[in-house]
């Protein structure tokens, strides 16, 4: 799915120079379930926006389905990320405006999808998260959980292989958590690439391998043999 | 306490620059626009209230409603009519003057020029408290060879203004006479309806020649004011003008029996009343009018109602940034009272810094803007009433801008602020934001819709085909005068020499002259003794070609046939025996005398003074176009045409090629013919456009306010679009990582203020619409209502365009920025 290889990142003020990421190489499959752990500020959220191109690297390369995207242009990377990449944040980012079911909508809003079939792919997508009874709902209105429901529903709705979560659970009780998390894995079962930035190592254990990060270094990659 | 309120609001004035810079920059405009229209207003509503005897001083004047005619409103009555008022309402009136415009030739030693001068009654010096500088007024009044000099004529043909027993030598009609210099004035202010560079008795021995001028009582050139005596009321007088119009003046014979009341009306002014309220031709200068007041008081309020609308406008988009500040001093133990007091005091600090600025900025306008209106105008700020103004205003603005934004900004509940650290934003706010941006843009679209319109009809008006040649067309003034009457032919001769010039004719009036004189006639033929009146000019025989009017039925003036000239019939008269010449006459004539068509109308015969001592037949030979030549605002009249080639009082002049080559040329002929009359000139076109000066300056001021409404419009819409995008940061970036390009986003922002700039669109629209066509039915002519569709599409556009640019360049560099800084943190 995508590879970075010699990856850097450094963030520059007036007197000072924060490196963020140093020389990362990291691999990922389709269909994989990653974890991104660290203490913070060791890079993790940094590395997350340069995989979804939100952010580009300093250096290094980018290759996203065996192309290199480092030096593409913004809206070069915004049709990819578009094409590709859903994204779930700690603070669900749903907008308050905008009703559950449009919040969704928004997702697909910009692929040029005919009105009928954006709302048929919304009616299914708050199906299978289970908040179709809060469709004409504010953001407002729903608990933490129902809200991440809904971020999650907005970041698969349009099909996307690959979805990236940056502490999804950080804002939620454990109990809704767990349901986020089963959420996930049942997406990432499904066929869908997850990489998820956590703090939490319970919350790690979804994910079939864990990349450890510390002062922008990978230290470790464990494993976890299938169960 | 006070200390940190205002430490606080010092540095959130400086804190959020933008904010505070909009807020003062708005405010400054709008208190100046305020200030500059209140000067206007004020100096409108203080006409004529200085004299000493204001109160008690009062013009008589005469409304005419002849059937078939429509309503003639005279400023003017006859000369007759003083005396007859003053001893019919001898109880009420203590005295009344006259006064009546002359245009003599004034020497004074190697200075002469054509003078507009006034004749005056005694009385004036009674009832007129003038500024005197030297000389007595009542001695100066009442001796037939004195004048009376403002300073200003003084300085024109002195140098000086002591000047008492100087001598001025006037000429006018037979009147040729020293007179000597018995009092000087100053200059009568500005702010007054009353314009009087010199005055002379009127001594009627001088004018035995010129009945109409103080004699007859149907001829309007005396403007008559009077003084009521104490205790009497104007009312009293009003309801007995009736009964005098029909004791006094008796209607001619050829008019049909009946009341004079049938046709004539008296009414009577309150001298401060003729500025704003009078009606009628004749004034001494051109007066304003109520509803132009009306219309800039109201502009101001509105500008300063946008202003304030900015200032809520702001303060509560603003008001998350200061949600945590409010929150800390409740938790602190502030109450409601003393939050809202704070930020009041924060708005009378802002609108007083405004103000400062504000009157610096009407200070250096002033005299630019006093030029443009033609006004002096003057801050005093010594005086009462300006500082009550300036004190009203900033209370009066901070109220209306700070209130409610004291309200919100004090009402927010600290546990919800400081938790959720979350936009105190409430649905209801940002209704009433959108709300004030529709009203704000309803007001400078209606204001734009408004001052194009009358530009437009100014244009129209101006350009509208008037049925004759009007360009190159040079008017002599001054050549009726006894020193031009015997050399007229050779004049006329010379100046056709010249090879610029094409032709040249005389006539008792120019294009855009004023005042007319009328007549009525019978058809004897038609077997019916009705009487029509009609408009009555004289010309030789080259006017209708010199102005290329054309000639509909029959044939043009011929000088070579005895019955076209009317004056050589009229000389010849015989007691007793009827006048018989050929006239002309336009279409309207055609029209009104029923005559079916022009060519139907040619031979028929029209009779003046049927049944009287002098009867005169007059033979239609011709009948020409209707003519828009006196002027472009009044419906065209019915008009008789005499033929003559003595005495008449304006020279056209047609030439080719550059006005001042041409100018020049008929300059040496005159210098070089005529010594005793100044060369006094004008140019046709110029002439009637002045008829539209009032217009202008209206236009001009509606321009400049319009402008300032659009101007303080726009800086509230940017400071709205700036937080409204600074709310919006978190869904732009939600909406960027969804996929949204800059150009959706900036879309996306621009349409929030698009929407009620559009419904501004539909509010202004019908009161533009409104307001024009109310104010267009003045003008007899008119634009076509359906312009006005286009022009307020083309409003609404504008308001459009500038919205969009307003709002478009922050979106756009807001759409631009990284969505991960406004994602990372909520």
């Amino acid at each position: 799915m995508l590879k970075l290889h010699n990856l850097s990142k450094v963030y520059r003020t007036d007197e000072v120079e924060t490196v963020a990421l140093n020389s990362v190489n990291v691999e990922i499959e389709t269909g994989e379930f990653v974890a991104i752990m660290g203490p913070s500020g060791c890079g993790k959220s940094t590395l997350l926006n340069i995989i979804g191109m939100l952010d580009s690297p300093s250096s290094g390369n980018y290759f996203f389905m065996d192309e290199d995207v480092a030096g593409y242009s913004e809206a070069k990377l915004g049709n990819i990320r578009k094409q590709h990449i859903g994204f779930i944040f700690q603070s669900f980012n749903l907008i308050d405006e905008l009703t559950v079911a449009e919040n969704i909508e928004l997702a697909l809003l910009y692929h040029n999808i005919p009105a009928s079939e954006r709302r048929d792919r919304v009616a299914r997508v708050m199906d299978k998260v289970g908040i179709a009874h809060r469709a004409k709902h504010m953001p407002s209105q729903l608990s933490g959980g129902q809200q991440q429901r809904v971020a999650v529903a907005r970041a698969v709705v349009g099909d996307q292989a690959m979805i990236l979560a940056d502490e999804p659970t950080g804002n939620l009780d454990s109990a809704h958590g767990q349901e986020v998390m089963e959420m996930l894995q049942a997406l990432n079962e499904e066929g869908t690439t997850i990489v998820m930035v956590t703090h939490s190592p319970a919350h790690a254990d979804y994910a079939r391998r864990t990349i450890n990060l510390f002062d922008g270094h990978v230290v470790t990659e464990n494993l976890r043999a299938a169960v | 306490m006070l200390h940190n309120y205002l430490v606080t609001a010092l540095r959130s004035l400086f804190r959020h620059k933008l904010f505070s810079l909009i807020n003062i920059v708005g405010l400054t405009i709008g208190l100046a626009a305020c200030l500059l229209i209140a000067a206007f207003v004020r100096d409108e509503l203080s006409y004529d209230r200085f004299w000493k005897n204001s109160d008690s001083l009062y013009r008589l004047q005469i409304k005419f409603q002849i059937p078939g005619r429509g309503i003639d409103i005279f400023a003017s009555t006859m000369g007759p009519a003083r005396e007859a008022f003053t001893r019919y309402f001898a109880d009420d009136v203590e005295r009344a003057t006259r006064f009546t415009e002359q245009y003599p030739i004034i020497r004074a030693g190697d200075r002469i020029f054509e003078e507009p001068i006034y004749l005056t009654d005694p009385e004036t010096a009674e009832m007129f408290d003038f500024d005197m500088l030297a000389g007595d007024m009542r001695q100066t009044l009442n001796d037939s060879r004195s004048i009376a000099l403002s300073d200003e004529l003084a300085l024109k043909y002195f140098g000086r203004t002591d000047v008492i027993g100087e001598t001025m030598t006037i000429s006018t009609f037979d009147l040729k006479a020293d007179f000597r210099v018995g009092a000087v004035y100053r200059k009568i202010p500005n702010n007054s309806t009353l314009e009087i560079p010199a005055m002379i008795m009127i001594n009627p021995s001088d004018f035995a020649g010129q009945g109409w001028m103080f004699d007859e009582w149907f001829s309007m050139n005396v403007l008559t004011y009077f003084q009521l005596r104490d205790g009497a009321s104007i009312a009293s007088v009003n309801s007995r003008l009736d009964d005098f119009a029909n004791k006094v003046i008796t209607l001619p014979e050829d008019f049909g029996a009946g009341k004079t009341t049938d046709i004539a009306h008296f009414f009577t002014i309150a001298l401060p009343d003729i500025q704003l309220k009078g009606e009628g031709m004749g004034e001494m200068k051109a007066t304003g009018s109520m509803s132009n007041v009306l219309v800039f008081a109201a502009i101001a309020l509105l500008i300063l109602a946008i202003a304030c609308i900015n200032f809520m406008n702001l303060s509560t988009a603003r008001s998350t940034k200061r949600a945590a500040e409010v929150s800390l001093r409740k938790v602190l133990g502030a109450n409601r009272r003393q939050l809202i007091l704070q930020f009041l005091g924060e708005t009378f600090l802002i609108v007083c810094f405004a103000m400062v600025l504000a009157v610096v900025l009407v200070e250096a306008l002033l005299p630019v803007y006093s030029d443009f209106i033609g006004k002096t105008l003057a801050l005093d700020y010594t005086d009462g009433t300006t500082v009550t103004t300036l004190v009203l205003l900033v209370l009066t603005v901070s109220l209306l801008g700070g209130a409610y934004p004291a309200f919100v900004l004090s009402s927010f509940r600290p546990a919800h602020v400081l938790k959720a650290n979350k936009s105190a934003d409430t649905p209801g706010s940002l209704m009433l934001r959108n709300l004030l941006v529709v009203l704000q843009f309803s007001v400078s679209i209606t204001l734009i819709v408004g001052t194009v319109g009358i530009y437009a009809q100014k244009i129209y008006a101006t350009s509208m085909d008037p049925g004759f040649n009007r360009d190159q067309v040079l008017v002599l003034h001054g050549v009726g005068r006894t020193g031009v009457v015997p050399q007229q032919q050779a004049l006329k001769d010379q100046i056709l020499r010249l090879p610029g010039v094409a032709a040249a004719t005389y006539a008792n009036d120019f294009p855009g002259s004023g005042g007319e004189s009328n007549t009525s006639v019978t058809i004897p033929a038609s077997g019916s003794d009705r009487s029509s009146f009609i408009k009555q000019r004289s010309m030789d025989a080259d006017f209708f070609k010199t102005f290329e009017i054309k000639l509909l039925a029959g044939r043009d003036f011929n000088r070579d046939i005895a019955q076209d000239r009317a004056d050589i019939a009229t000389e010849n008269a015989v007691e007793g025996q009827v006048i018989q010449y050929n006239v002309m006459i336009n279409q309207s004539a055609v029209r009104m005398l029923g005559l079916g068509t022009p060519e139907k109308a040619l031979g028929i015969v029209l009779r003046e003074g049927a049944g009287t001592e002098r009867v005169t037949d007059m033979t239609i030979v011709g009948v020409v176009a209707d003519t828009h030549y006196q002027s472009l605002r009044k419906a065209i009249r019915p008009e008789l045409y005499a033929c003559g080639e003595n005495g008449l009082g304006f020279m056209n002049v047609r030439f080719r090629g550059n006005p001042r080559e041409a100018l020049s040329a008929i300059r040496d002929v005159w210098t070089g013919m005529i010594s005793d009359v100044p060369f006094v000139t004008s140019f046709a076109d110029e002439n009637l456009a002045r008829q539209f000066k009032e217009e202008e300056a209206l236009i001009q001021l509606l321009f400049f306010f319009a402008g300032f409404a659009v101007l303080v419009s726009c800086l509230g819409l940017y400071g709205l679009a700036s937080f409204a995008t600074e709310r919006r940061t978190k869904e732009i970036g939600v909406r960027k990582v969804m996929g949204a390009t800059v150009v959706d986003i900036v879309r996306l922002l621009v349409w929030q203020f698009t929407k009620p700039v559009l419904l501004a669109n539909l509010i202004a629209w019908p009161i533009a619409v409104y307001g024009l066509l109310s104010w267009l039915e003045a003008f007899p002519y008119r634009l076509e209502s359906w312009l006005l569709a286009p022009l307020c599409l083309g409003a609404g556009m504008l308001a459009l365009l500038i919205a969009w640019a307003t709002v478009g360049g922050n979106a756009a560099r807001v759409a631009r920025s990284n969505p991960i800084k406004a994602l990372r943190y909520e």
